[in-house]
């Protein structure tokens, strides 16, 4: 059966974690230095919203404010975790030797598996926004890996390309899931067709309009379908930039 | 998986994971110790995550696994 939710961009959990106090040994950087995140899913201190949707548990729109800001070294197991560049420079860190600077358009896929540590750091004044969408992995303590990609939105213009999964030109990751980007530059209707009726998808829209299912959805907004043979997502006039992640739920 | 199968959960922090069937004996929790007997205040290890954000999961272990989680 099909199901959907709506969830407003306002609707979101929202943390401001300083570089200073209680938080400092988590968050690095200049006194100034602080990390904005809004979570579309319980995660931390926000425990009022869902669980997750599928195999996602942590969906997180973040900025990273002034130089040297950061998440410092920290231990991770088992989860997926991907990065998605918008804005600025992420320099990544893992003990995989794992060593990037990543811009707008690159992302990676960190499966944390059976033990690795990694920091996120924004060294310029220019804040750094990204999103960071965590998967549970589909076996436990797997070896860990680390993969990067980039898309061109150019390139990628009025389609949706995957960028995490099994297609062809994709990051894989150990997980029935698959993030695609849709950008278009003006109105257009996009077909979705999930892997079958047991797999849902989770529509963030980045930046524009995306309406869908009778809900118009603007700016840091999502919408989670399941149950759905196709999802027909149009888009608004002027750009739209959605990140899909569909997953077996 | 019967109710009373030893199960296993998963930090929402930060991905660690505790076995009802290995315990944690570097941290007092001997094999077999059920994840209701071990104390509310409780917090994960590595990330110091409450007991409450833990989640119980059944993912199969990757081959080879379960080593101790180091």
């Amino acid at each position: 059966m099909r199901n959907a939710f709506v969830l407003r961009a306002d609707e979101r959990g929202y943390n401001k974690i300083l570089s200073t106090g209680a938080t400092a040994s988590y968050v690095g950087g200049h006194p100034d230095a602080f990390i904005t995140r809004f979570s579309s899913f319980n995660f931390g201190d926000y425990q009022d919203g869902r669980p997750g949707f599928g195999r996602i548990r942590v969906f997180g729109d973040e900025a990273f404010y002034h130089p040297g800001c950061s998440y410092n070294m920290h231990p991770h197991h088992n989860f997926i975790i991907c990065a998605f560049v918008l804005e600025g420079r992420l320099t990544h860190i893992n003990t995989l030797g794992g060593l990037e600077d990543l811009g707008p358009g690159d992302y990676y896929a960190f499966s944390a598996g059976s033990g690795g540590l990694h920091e996120e750091l924004n060294r310029y004044a220019e804040p750094m926004r990204a999103i960071y969408v965590w998967l549970l992995p589909d076996q436990l303590y797997l070896p860990p890996t680390y993969t990067h990609g980039h898309f061109d939105a150019a390139a990628g213009m009025n389609r949706i390309t995957p960028l995490i999964g099994n297609d062809a030109g994709a990051v894989t990751i150990s997980q029935d899931a698959r993030i695609s980007r849709l950008v278009a530059d003006g109105p257009g209707a996009f077909r979705y067709r999930p892997r079958s009726p047991a797999h849902g998808v989770y529509a963030f829209v980045i930046d524009g309009t995306l309406h869908c299912d009778g809900a118009t959805l603007k700016r840091r907004d999502s919408t989670g379908i399941q149950g759905a043979e196709e999802i027909v997502y149009e888009t608004g006039r002027g750009d739209t930039d959605v990140l899909l992640t569909e997953t077996i739920m | 998986m019967t109710d009373d199968a030893l199960k296993r959960w998963i930090c929402l922090g930060c991905g660690f994971s505790y076995d009802e069937a290995l315990g944690l004996p570097e941290h007092g929790l001997p094999p077999g110790t059920r994840w209701r007997d071990i104390a509310d205040d409780w917090v994960c290890p590595d990330c110091g995550t409450p007991k409450a954000r833990f989640e119980m999961v059944e993912i199969p272990y990757a081959e080879g696994q379960p080593r101790a989680a180091a």
